[in-house]
Order: structure tokens, then C-alpha cells, then sequence
């Protein structure tokens, strides 16, 4: 009995010495915390939205159930041709910049990494990140004036050369072309910061060795570089995986126009349509939240398949 | 704990003193010979043009001028609310969903209001308009029994929203450069075969009309927005014969989609595009863009659909006045009518003369302050100072008694022609008389001959079909549908137009059927219906 309390009294006064040296972090971490709970947590009770029937003037607990028990709005967005073709865009797009966006800051990090001129290395970085301050309304403008069919300045050039002008904007195929190039030109420099982090991390003696048995620039960057960036592309990875059913709004809706708006129209369009103007908000939030848990679905999918292939996940 | 108990009880008397109080005031308004006793204050949506020049909408010299009035004769404080006007739908829609809609709430989309209604969220204005109608002369006066119980639903008796006035019922025109046609010795086109052919002389002439930027020649522009700016081009395609029944059923779309032969128009424009008569970039630039407006500007382009006197507002901002600035003084748009339907008649279809409507969220806690500022912005004297400004400043009077408009710059200017955005209860300049209104109105535009405007404003409603006031109900397949739609409609005529013309068909064909699938045929299906129903 002695024992049992004597111990109950070592734990607290464990938590207090604990607490009284630590509690600055906890002060920290409280503020984060309050933020998720005011605007992560508490704005999920609208998720019930989803399977109720909207009205403006009651707050979600009073309104009533949707039909279907509830399912009325997952049933109709499924039976929606335009959100089946917002899903296969959002899809699409976001592969295509998976695939073709996912490697590109990769292989410049390469590049600047084997840059021995220090200062052109930094000029060349700070060039490249530029374009990621720049919003996508302010994108989408330049685009036009570069591009357009007929007094888009690329397009000028093309004709003055004796070439006919390229539908950058204005054909489904190129514009997908052009909307993943944008994509990668804003972020390419941006997302090289955490890879030439990561490149720093790798111990130099390797490089040192490796220049002993004569191995050259390609075989460097095979057996050293890239497995020492392994782990922080399969970080990478799998969190873009989360994104893969995820939109963008700002950037489809900036870059679309109604010749496109076949391959244009994501999610997010599609939620803003229905949702914001078009006032169905039941139908829009269970758009959103199908998104979301497919979403997690990816993440975890992708999280397991990592620590599979021996890599240390993302938790 | 006691502290605590104490407080909550005194708090909890203090909310039933207020409660009380509040009834009490609720039995006698404070309402004396037309004046509140104690100051009441309502907000009232603006719409924010951001043109150019432009003052702050919710301050500027026109405000104070509203402000001062409502405090001095009900003892009502107000504040505007501006709401981007190129945006409007979208904005109201978000003022209303987080309950922040101003009292005095303006649309043009009487199915985003039938939707709010449906949940709850708008006032039924029919007890207060009963109720209060001896203090509202002056909006009775302008609206009458037309246009405030427009809306009243036929079963229900509510009324979700009233329509202001539509003045002068002017909707588009269809304008030429005047000073090409000189050039080339061409007369004002009569028929469309003479319009066609004036394109395609502006085309093939580009080097004579804008020498070293010849290539940058525009024969006719158009926007994304193709069922509005081609409508008259357009609806000539759609025959004489054609029921008012059928109008009301298929009149739902305002740029006129589902009349009957509206693809046979489309065509026309998609020859034009493929012959290289249309700007070839009119797709890429959204709503509220300026890219065209500046091609017209600097005089590239040769001829236009727009709204009635579209070249001539905006004073010395605007296309006309930049012309003559940029070209030459000779420089100019004229109005044109080219386009007869089969039965050989330059007919226009023109709405009822309604516009804006006008509701009260139903957070809106001040619904006879809300109407006594209608009334009073209804007033002549109000609403026509509003319109015209200050004399000496804004206008001058001409020995006729006519108005004319004096371009103004600074404090004084006004962001919306004749300040339609602070004269909200009616949308065309009124002065009070027929005559003097027709004289004013050709002088309304500062800096532009009369004979321009004078043409235009006959022209845009010559010949004209209104639409008739239908009141079978709520659509229910509507709701909601409207912004889906037109959205739908637009990628439809863009993509028809710009398609190779052996695919027209094809493209045409397969949006359509979209259109319908997506919520169109419901939409006809239930107006035949209500229509058979109740006619």
C-alpha cells in the first residue's frame, strides 16, 4: 500500500518536474493546436452537410436528413455527368504532373548540384524559384500574351518564321500540354529546396572515395547522389499521392476557357459551379468529402507500400 | 460558485429586459409621420464597376447625397455594401450563405433568390408591402402594380423579390466603324448579305484602313458570351411564327438558346470564323476582361454586337472618345440594323420591362426602413438628381428644357451610366416627361454627337417582341441550375463557333444534348407543364 501511493507520488511528481522543465514547448505547441481545433476541427460538423438537406438559416444539427438515408447527394453527384468527367480530369491532370511534374525538380536539383561555379549556381537557383511567387491569375495573364492563337507573342514569332500558330490554349490536347509545363515552370525551382537539403546531407566522403576508383559524374550520381535523396523522394512521393485526387482551383480555373472546358473542368470547378453559384452546397460537400477520403486512402495505400519496400514511411 | 449564480441570474433578467423591451418597441415602431424616432440603419448592396476614373461606390459624393436624404427625412442611417457587379452572382451568394447579406439585397438571377427563399432565407415582402403601402407612394408611382407583384406567387401570394423598372427597354445594337464604311464607299449594311460583305471588305482592305497595322485587323469581335453579343445577328434566324406559349416555355435561357432555329444562326458565325471574319482569340478572355475593349479602343476592329450604347458610355474613358483620341476625329461606331427574320421584320426579342430585382434577406431586421429607402429613392426629385447630377457639373439644361450630360471627372463622376447602380428601383433615364426624356437621353452621353445615340436608341428596340409576365409558380427543376447552364450554353456556342464547319454539326449536336441532359429538357418539361396547368 506504502508502495502504491509512494509510486503514485514518484509519477506526479515525475510529470511535474517533467512539465515545469518543458512546459514552454507545450505553451508552443498550444497555439498550433487551437488553430487545427478553431479551423480544422470544428468546421468538420458542417461535413454533415453532406448527407443532409442545406438550408441557410439552420445550423447542420437541425437540418433534416437527406433521402436515401442520407445518401441522396454521393447518389446524384455519381449520377452527374459533369462531376464523372471532373473526376477523370482531376484525375488525369494530377497524374500527368505526378509522372512528368514529380521528377522534374529531382533532376535540376541534379543538375545544380554538379554546378561547380558557386555563384552561377546561386543565380541560376534564385532564378528558378522566382516564377513559384508568382499567383496563377498573374500566370494565366502571361500566358495569354505569350501564347494566344493570334496575338500571343510566341505565336507571332512562329508565323513571322514561316510556322502556322500552335492552339496552346485553345485545343483540349495542347492545352493539357501547356497547363502541366506552367505547372512545372512555377514550382520546378521551389521544389529543388528540400532536394539540395537533402543533398547536403550526404557525406562527402563517398564523393572522395568514389573519385578514387575513378568513377565518373554519371556513376556518382547513380550510386551516391540518388540513393542518398531515396528516402526524401519517398517522402515526396507519397504525399503527392495523397494529392492525387486533390485540386487545384486557381490554376485550371485561370488557364481554362470554353474551348477546353472539356478537359479543364476538375473538381474544384465542378464544386464552384454547383456549390458556390450554383447554391447546391449538399451536393458540393459530399463532392468534397468522397475527395478527401479517397484521398486518405491514397496516402495510407502509399504510406504501407513504402514501409514494404523497406523505406521509413511517413509515420 | 455563488459569484457565478449571481451573475448568470442577472444576466438572464437582463436578457428578459431586453426581450420585454424589445416588444414593447415592437407594438409602437417609433414610427411618426413618416420619420423614425429613434435612428434605424440598414445596409444596401452597390455594385462595384472598378472603371476606370471611378470613385469608391460605397463613398463618394452620390452616397452622401442618398445618406443625407434618408437621415434627414426618415432618420434612417445607411451603409453600401459594394459587390463586385461583373461578379455579382457569386458574391451575393456568399453575402447570403454566411449571413452577412446586406438589407437591401440586388440581382439579376430571380432563381438565386427563388432558391434562398426555398430555404428560408428571404423575406416575403407581400404583408409589408400591405402593410405599408400609404408611406410608399413614390415607389408605387414609378413600379406600379406590374412590376411589384410581378413575382407574386399565383397559389402562395408571396413575394420573394420586386422589379424595378426597365425604362427604356434597350438591350443590344449592332455597331460599324462609320468612318470605314466612307472610306471604302460603302452604305450602311440593310441586310446580312450586305453585313457579310462589309466584312469581308474590311478584311480584304486592311492595308487601306490601318496600314502598318494591318495585321491587326479585326473584322468583328465577339466574347465568350456569344448567345448576348450576336443576339440580334442570331435570333433573326428564329421565325415569325412562334407562340407565346412556346416563348415562355422555351424563354428561360435570356440569350435565347432554345428558341427554335437558333442553331441555323450559330452557323452563320461559325462560317464568319472560319472565313477569318471574327477575332480569332474572342475564346481565351473570361468575363470582365479588357482586352477587347482596348482592340476597340485603338480602332482594330470593324464591327460589334454590344449593349445598346455600349461604344458611348464611360465619357472620355470611353471607346468613343479613345477612338477619336487614337484614329482620328472622324472616328466612330454607328448603330446598324442589317438582320431580318423570315417574314422580312428587324425583330428584337426585349424582356418585360423589368430589370434588377430587389429583396430582403431574411436577416434583414428593418424591412419599413427598407422600404421607406426604396420609396425614396423612387422619389422624382431623388432619383432624377441621382440620374442627372448637379446642374453646371454634371449637365446642362438646353434651351429646350432637354438635358445634356457634361463630362465629369473627380468626386463627382458617376461609376454607372445615370447612376443605374444607386437608382436601383429603375434602370433608363426619367425625367418625368415622355418628350423631354427621349430629347435628354440622346444628350445623356457626354462628348458624343446626338445623332449617334439618337440612332441607337431607336434602332436597339425597333420592331420589337416583349416578353410577357407568366405566373405559374416556382420552376423546382431550376433551382440551382441557372449559373450550371448558361455555363453550359456558353462552352456550347464557343465550341460550335470555333469548330471546322463539316464538324458543326457534330459539336453542336452532342452540347446540345449535354445542355438538355444536364437539367435543359426537365426545365421545358415542367414549364409545359405548369403553363398548360394554369393557361
Amino acid at each position: 500500500m506504502q508502495q502504491v501511493l509512494s509510486h503514485g507520488r514518484n509519477r506526479k511528481r515525475a510529470v511535474i518536474n517533467y512539465l515545469s522543465k518543458y512546459w514552454t514547448l507545450y505553451l508552443m505547441l498550444s497555439i498550433p493546436i487551437t488553430y487545427f481545433i478553431i479551423f480544422r476541427y470544428i468546421p468538420m460538423t458542417y461535413i454533415q452537410i453532406a448527407f443532409k438537406k442545406y438550408s441557410i438559416i439552420q445550423n447542420p444539427w437541425q437540418m433534416p436528413w437527406a433521402k436515401n438515408n442520407g445518401f441522396e447527394y454521393f447518389i446524384r453527384a455519381f449520377s452527374n455527368r459533369d462531376f464523372l468527367y471532373a473526376l477523370r480530369n482531376t484525375v488525369m491532370l494530377n497524374l500527368l504532373d505526378l509522372i512528368i511534374g514529380f521528377p522534374a525538380p529531382i533532376i535540376l536539383a541534379l543538375l545544380l548540384n554538379e554546378l561547380t561555379f558557386k555563384r552561377f549556381k546561386r543565380f541560376t537557383q534564385s532564378v528558378a524559384y522566382m516564377p513559384h511567387f508568382l499567383s496563377w491569375i498573374i500566370i494565366s495573364g502571361l500566358a495569354k500574351q505569350l501564347l494566344a492563337p493570334s496575338t500571343g507573342l510566341v505565336n507571332i514569332a512562329l508565323n513571322k518564321l514561316g510556322f502556322a500558330s500552335i492552339p496552346f490554349l485553345t485545343k483540349p490536347g495542347h492545352w493539357v500540354a501547356t497547363y502541366v509545363f506552367l505547372g512545372i515552370w512555377k514550382n520546378v525551382g521551389w521544389n529543388t529546396i528540400i532536394y539540395l537539403a537533402a543533398l547536403t546531407n550526404i557525406n562527402p566522403e563517398l564523393y572522395e572515395a568514389s573519385a578514387i576508383d575513378g568513377a565518373g559524374r554519371f556513376q556518382n550520381i547513380r550510386y551516391i547522389t540518388l540513393p542518398g535523396l531515396r528516402p526524401t523522394i519517398v517522402t515526396l512521393l507519397i504525399l503527392s499521392l495523397g494529392h492525387i485526387l486533390g485540386s487545384e482551383f486557381d490554376r485550371p480555373f485561370a488557364l481554362s476557357n470554353s474551348l477546353v472546358s472539356g478537359v479543364s473542368n476538375v473538381i474544384s470547378i465542378f464544386v464552384y459551379q454547383y456549390g458556390v453559384r450554383g447554391l447546391q452546397f449538399s451536393l458540393t460537400t459530399a463532392v468534397g468529402l468522397f475527395q478527401s477520403v479517397i484521398s486518405v486512402f491514397f496516402l495510407l495505400g502509399a504510406n504501407a507500400f513504402a514501409k514494404k519496400f523497406g523505406e521509413r514511411g511517413i509515420w | 460558485m455563488h459569484k457565478n449564480r449571481v451573475l448568470i441570474i442577472s444576466f438572464a433578467l437582463l436578457l428578459m429586459l431586453a426581450f420585454v423591451g424589445s416588444t414593447i418597441f415592437a407594438a409602437d415602431p417609433g414610427f411618426v409621420d413618416g420619420r423614425f424616432t429613434k435612428t434605424r440603419k440598414i445596409t444596401v448592396e452597390i455594385y462595384d464597376r472598378s472603371n476606370p476614373g471611378g470613385s469608391p461606390p460605397e463613398d463618394n459624393f452620390y452616397t452622401d447625397f442618398i445618406k443625407k436624404g434618408l437621415l434627414e427625412d426618415h432618420n434612417i442611417e445607411v451603409e453600401f455594401i459594394p459587390v463586385p457587379r461583373w461578379t455579382e452572382d457569386e458574391a451575393i451568394n456568399n453575402l447570403l450563405a454566411a449571413g452577412d447579406a446586406p438589407d437591401i439585397a440586388v440581382t439579376y438571377s430571380y432563381p438565386t433568390i427563388q432558391a434562398y427563399a426555398n430555404m428560408g432565407g428571404v423575406t416575403d415582402l407581400a404583408p409589408y408591402l400591405e402593410e405599408y403601402k400609404t408611406y410608399l407612394p413614390d415607389l408605387w408611382n414609378l413600379l406600379g402594380d406590374t412590376n411589384i407583384y410581378y413575382n407574386r406567387d399565383p397559389e402562395e401570394g408571396t413575394i420573394w423579390a420586386i422589379e424595378a423598372i426597365l425604362f427604356q427597354n434597350k438591350r443590344i445594337n449592332t455597331f460599324v466603324r462609320e468612318d470605314w464604311l466612307n472610306k471604302l464607299g460603302l452604305d450602311e449594311p440593310t441586310t446580312l448579305e450586305e453585313f457579310e460583305n462589309m466584312l469581308r471588305a474590311f478584311r480584304d482592305n486592311a492595308e487601306l484602313l490601318l496600314g502598318k497595322d494591318a495585321d491587326k485587323m479585326v473584322p468583328y469581335t465577339t466574347s465568350f458570351d456569344v448567345g448576348w453579343r450576336n443576339d440580334h445577328l442570331i435570333t433573326s434566324f428564329i421565325p415569325e411564327d412562334f407562340s407565346e406559349r412556346d416563348a415562355y416555355v422555351y424563354g428561360f435561357d435570356d440569350r435565347h438558346l432554345l428558341f427554335p432555329n437558333y442553331k441555323e444562326g450559330v452557323r452563320k458565325l461559325n462560317e464568319w470564323y472560319n472565313e477569318g471574319l471574327i477575332w480569332q482569340d474572342f475564346a481565351l478572355y473570361g468575363a470582365g476582361d479588357q482586352t477587347e475593349d482596348n482592340m476597340l479602343k485603338a480602332g482594330y476592329v470593324g464591327a460589334f454586337m454590344h449593349n445598346w450604347d455600349y461604344p458611348y458610355r464611360d465619357g472620355q474613358e470611353g471607346i468613343h472618345a479613345n477612338l477619336k483620341k487614337l484614329v482620328g476625329e472622324d472616328a466612330a461606331y454607328i448603330a446598324v440594323e442589317p438582320f431580318k427574320n423570315d417574314a422580312g421584320i428587324y425583330r428584337k426579342y426585349l424582356s418585360a420591362p423589368v430589370d434588377r430585382k430587389i429583396f430582403f434577406p431574411s436577416t434583414n431586421t428593418e424591412p419599413l426602413a427598407s422600404l421607406l429607402y426604396l420609396n425614396w429613392v423612387s422619389k422624382l426629385e431623388n432619383r432624377s438628381f441621382l440620374q442627372i447630377g448637379e446642374e453646371g457639373v454634371s449637365h446642362a439644361i438646353q434651351e429646350s428644357g432637354a438635358v445634356q450630360a457634361l463630362p465629369v471627372t473627380g468626386e463627382k463622376i458617376m461609376n454607372s451610366p445615370q447612376n443605374i447602380d444607386y437608382t436601383i428601383t429603375i434602370n433608363g433615364l426619367d425625367l418625368g416627361d415622355p418628350t423631354l426624356n427621349s430629347r435628354s437621353v440622346a444628350l445623356n452621353y457626354s462628348g458624343v454627337d446626338s445623332r449617334f445615340i439618337e440612332k441607337a436608341y431607336n434602332i436597339t428596340s425597333n420592331e420589337a417582341r416583349y416578353g410577357q409576365n407568366i405566373q405559374v409558380g416556382e420552376i423546382e427543376s431550376e433551382q440551382g441550375m441557372g449559373t450550371v447552364l448558361s455555363e453550359k450554353r456558353n462552352n456550347l456556342l464557343v465550341q460550335s463557333i470555333v469548330a471546322k464547319p463539316n464538324s458543326f454539326d457534330s459539336v453542336w449536336d452532342r452540347a446540345f444534348q449535354d445542355y438538355l441532359r444536364s437539367g435543359g429538357q426537365a426545365i421545358i418539361n415542367e414549364r409545359a407543364k405548369k403553363y398548360d396547368d394554369s393557361y
